[in-house]
């Protein structure tokens, strides 16, 4: 044989030999590589229409697996901590005290998932997110549930692989301006300059709205909210838009005062402010909701931290069940969430109930309870029963 | 003669067969790599259902771009468009900025003068040891919220400008764009037949050529000729309610990233041709003085054009710096392609394919910009006998 043509067979060798590896189709999980592989030759073989097929077939099979190997409520229990995805800059909310702490409504709710997850409100790590970052810290696993007022949407529950769950504030988006500037009404805004946080669901909202009303507003995004801030001193921006819940706790920490800045009266949009964890894990999103719905029942069955205790010879069945009361002739429901059976209880003695977390960091800003109060006073917070 | 035995080396003897082989090993670890962390990728992403393809282009952006006309239910891609196009603005009027400034404070520092020689001086150490992102943030805060006015103070200057910390409204043309640049295309070759013309005239008769004054005088008739024919007229900014009219506004975001990228990178620009200055031989200068050159002709004709032959690829260097330094933007609001992208991640596309288009774009850019100035290296070494 010619030496070139010779030379050549090694090289068609090894790539014959690759390419035979790679394209193997693996029926019994052999190991991390062989769905990694089936995946790859799925995706890069196929036109955008199968594709969507296949992919669906193949999340199938890999969903089993994980579901099988790691679920996120085992991991955080045996784990002993709960990584919780929030922020530090939101007066209300979520702000940092003098001694490190976090301090706020966002907060509470985390130490509430820790506490019923794992029986201790304090085992609970906060991690601060930047706004355009937190849906991938979600994603990637980084933490293992926002709660950092994150608006509910279409988008977010599908592309962005978000499962939100039980709403704990029903908020909607309002528009602050400064008090000398003379507006009394949203309407009378044409031509002014709207500055947003960046990457949140204000931006599409303010500029929706300027098209509905028929007015010109350009708006400015900001990444930092002490940039934006800056901006709104210095005369750049003429309203500052955002949910109203934020308004007011960020007017209550201006610099020159809140009663230097006025918000108007029309809110216009709806914004739905609820916890969230990945897909794909159903059985730690249940965990997670049902602690929040804890606090929401614990208020309607008019329980709250201090009398909590007063009701262990209680007669009522219901309240009974909830808190996980244990007598001689009674079995505790285990109702099959991954809980402890005393979540509740853990949940409410340690933290509160909704009513508190409420007044506790809410009511100080000026919030009043509206849509946010219980079904029983005409408001949206209605849990399910639990049994 | 002695008679060579040709015994065959076996192949895992031989060198070529092992070169051969040691490469093939080499690629198909590093596709191997690849293809093992795409299936990662792509398992990972499908356990949750967020999708590993490009169909998020065609979904509607939902945001608006600041100052933009693009209406927010345009698909993303015309989003990326145009903040590509925004990019490219920025990138394109900062270098020609930096360039301009970078030279004089780079001819500056070499200067006679002692007092220009240290005022170039301290402009570049100075700007030079500081992030740009600092830089950035100062311009921000310092100039346009600091120094300049509420809209309502705003600054006129004879009606050709308003500087307010809303931006900056300049007299702008009125009429076809396209048109304006064929104008100028006709006014530049106009400008080198007349400077052509004039060299000739030099030559035959002896005079001053002085075909800068020439050609320039060419260069204004043309544009002059053009603006009247075509029927161009100008707009004059001024201030109506919260804002201004006519001219044309820049958006105080990108005067302050103008700004920044400007001021630094011809900090460094500055530093190169001094440093390419020096390296002309020293009897280049010495014989253009004994040919009585001025100042300026010595410097334009002689000392200059050797200096840009070594200094063009570091400035090059320096362009593509000032392309990927106006991503910074993102961080002050400027709609640049970066900020596009993280806005559109921001709502609900996926992250990698994103950025994974993001990144290759840059990567077009920069290698376009590469491209230009390599050809502009090897015109100037053919030019050298």
């Amino acid at each position: 044989m010619r030496p070139m043509t010779r030379r050549a067979i090694a090289p068609l060798v090894a790539l014959t030999l690759l390419g035979a590896a790679c394209t193997s189709d693996d029926d019994s999980g052999g190991g991390d590589s062989a769905p990694a592989d089936t995946e790859a030759t799925e995706d890069t073989t196929a036109t955008e229409d199968t594709t969507a097929t296949e992919d669906t077939t193949a999340t199938e099979d890999t969903v089993e697996v994980v579901q099988a190997d790691e679920s996120t409520l085992d991991a955080v229990q045996s784990a002993g901590e709960f990584r919780c995805g929030t922020r530090d800059d939101l007066p209300g909310f979520a702000t940092v005290d003098e001694t490190g702490e976090h301090v706020g409504f966002d907060s509470d709710f985390c130490r509430v998932i820790a506490a019923a997850v794992l029986g201790d409100a304090t085992a609970v790590e906060m991690v601060d997110l930047e706004t355009p970052d937190r849906f991938t810290a979600l994603q990637s696993g980084e933490v293992d549930a926002l709660v950092r007022n994150t608006t509910w949407t279409a988008t977010r529950d599908g592309n962005e692989g978000a499962t939100f769950l039980q709403p704990n504030y029903y908020d909607g988006q309002g528009m602050m301006v400064a008090s000398d500037s003379g507006f009394t009404s949203i309407e009378e805004m044409d031509g002014v300059i709207i500055c947003v946080a960046q990457g949140t669901t204000t931006e599409g909202n303010a500029a929706a709205e300027a098209a509905r009303l028929g007015v010109t507003w350009e708006v400015r995004p900001f990444e930092d909210v002490d940039l934006l801030q800056e901006a709104f001193v210095a005369g750049q921006c003429d309203g500052w838009s955002s949910d109203t819940s934020q308004l007011v706790g960020l007017r209550s920490a201006y610099p020159d005062g809140p009663d230097a800045l006025t918000i108007l009266p029309e809110v216009f949009s709806k914004e739905p402010l609820a916890p969230a964890v990945a897909d794909g894990d159903s059985e730690w999103a249940q965990a997670v909701n049902w602690a929040i719905l804890a606090t929401i029942a614990a208020e309607e069955l008019g329980i709250t931290s201090e009398n909590i205790d007063t009701f262990a010879d209680t007669e009522d069945i219901n309240i009974r069940r909830f808190l996980g009361l244990t007598a001689d002739d009674e079995a505790v429901l285990d109702p099959g969430l991954g809980l402890p059976t005393d979540f509740a209880y853990q949940v409410v003695s340690q933290v509160g109930n909704y009513g508190e977390i409420f007044e506790e960091h809410l009511a100080p800003l000026g919030l009043e309870r509206g849509v946010n109060a219980q079904w029983t006073d005409g408001g949206l917070m209605y849990a399910p029963p639990y049994r | 003669m002695t008679a060579t035995v040709a015994s065959k080396v076996p192949f895992w003897r031989n060198v070529n067969v092992l070169k051969w082989i040691a490469q093939l090993v080499v690629v198909a670890i590093v596709v191997a790599i690849i293809i093992w962390l795409y299936g990662n990728y792509t398992e990972n992403a499908s356990r949750q259902n967020i999708p590993t393809n490009f169909d998020f282009l065609d979904n509607p952006a939902s945001f608006q771009i600041t100052g933009n006309p693009l209406s927010q239910n345009a698909p993303v891609r015309d989003a990326l468009v145009e903040g590509l196009l925004n990019t490219l603005r920025v990138s394109i009027v900062g270098i020609l900025a930096a360039t301009v400034l970078g030279t004089i404070i780079g001819i500056g520092r070499l200067s006679t003068n002692w007092i220009v020689r240290k005022l170039a001086t301290v402009y570049v150490e100075a700007v030079r040891n500081i992030p740009l992102a600092l830089f950035l943030t100062a311009s921000v805060l310092v100039v346009v919220l600091g120094v300049f006015p509420q809209i309502t103070d705003a600054w006129d200057l004879a009606g050709l400008a308003i500087i307010s910390n809303r931006g900056v409204a300049v007299a702008w043309y009125e009429g076809s764009g396209a048109g304006l640049l064929l104008i100028l295309g006709v006014a530049a070759l106009a400008w080198y037949l007349v400077a052509r013309w004039r060299s000739h005239v030099a030559d035959r008769t002896g005079a001053l050529p002085r075909s800068g004054l020439w050609g320039g005088a060419a260069f204004v008739l043309v544009i002059a000729a053009g603006w009247g024919l075509f029927g161009y007229s100008s707009t004059l900014p001024s201030i109506e309610g919260r804002g201004t009219t006519g001219g044309i506004r820049v958006d105080p975001s990108f005067f302050a990233l103008f700004l920044a990228l400007t001021i630094y990178t011809a900090s460094h620009i500055a530093e190169i041709v001094r440093g390419s200055i020096q390296a002309v031989p020293r009897g280049q200068g010495e014989a253009a003085d004994a040919v009585a050159l001025s100042g300026f002709q010595r410097m334009w004709y002689v000392i200059l054009p050797q200096a840009m032959r070594i200094g063009i690829p570091p400035i090059g260097n320096q362009y593509l710096n000032l392309i990927k330094n106006s991503s910074l933007g993102a961080a002050i609001g400027y709609y640049d392609l970066t900020l596009v992208a993280q806005t559109t991640v921001g709502n609900g596309s996926p992250a990698v394919p994103v950025f994974f288009l993001t990144m290759t774009v840059y990567i077009c850019i920069s290698l376009v910009v590469s491209a230009l100035v390599n050809i502009a290296n090897r015109r100037m070494m053919l030019v050298e006998r």
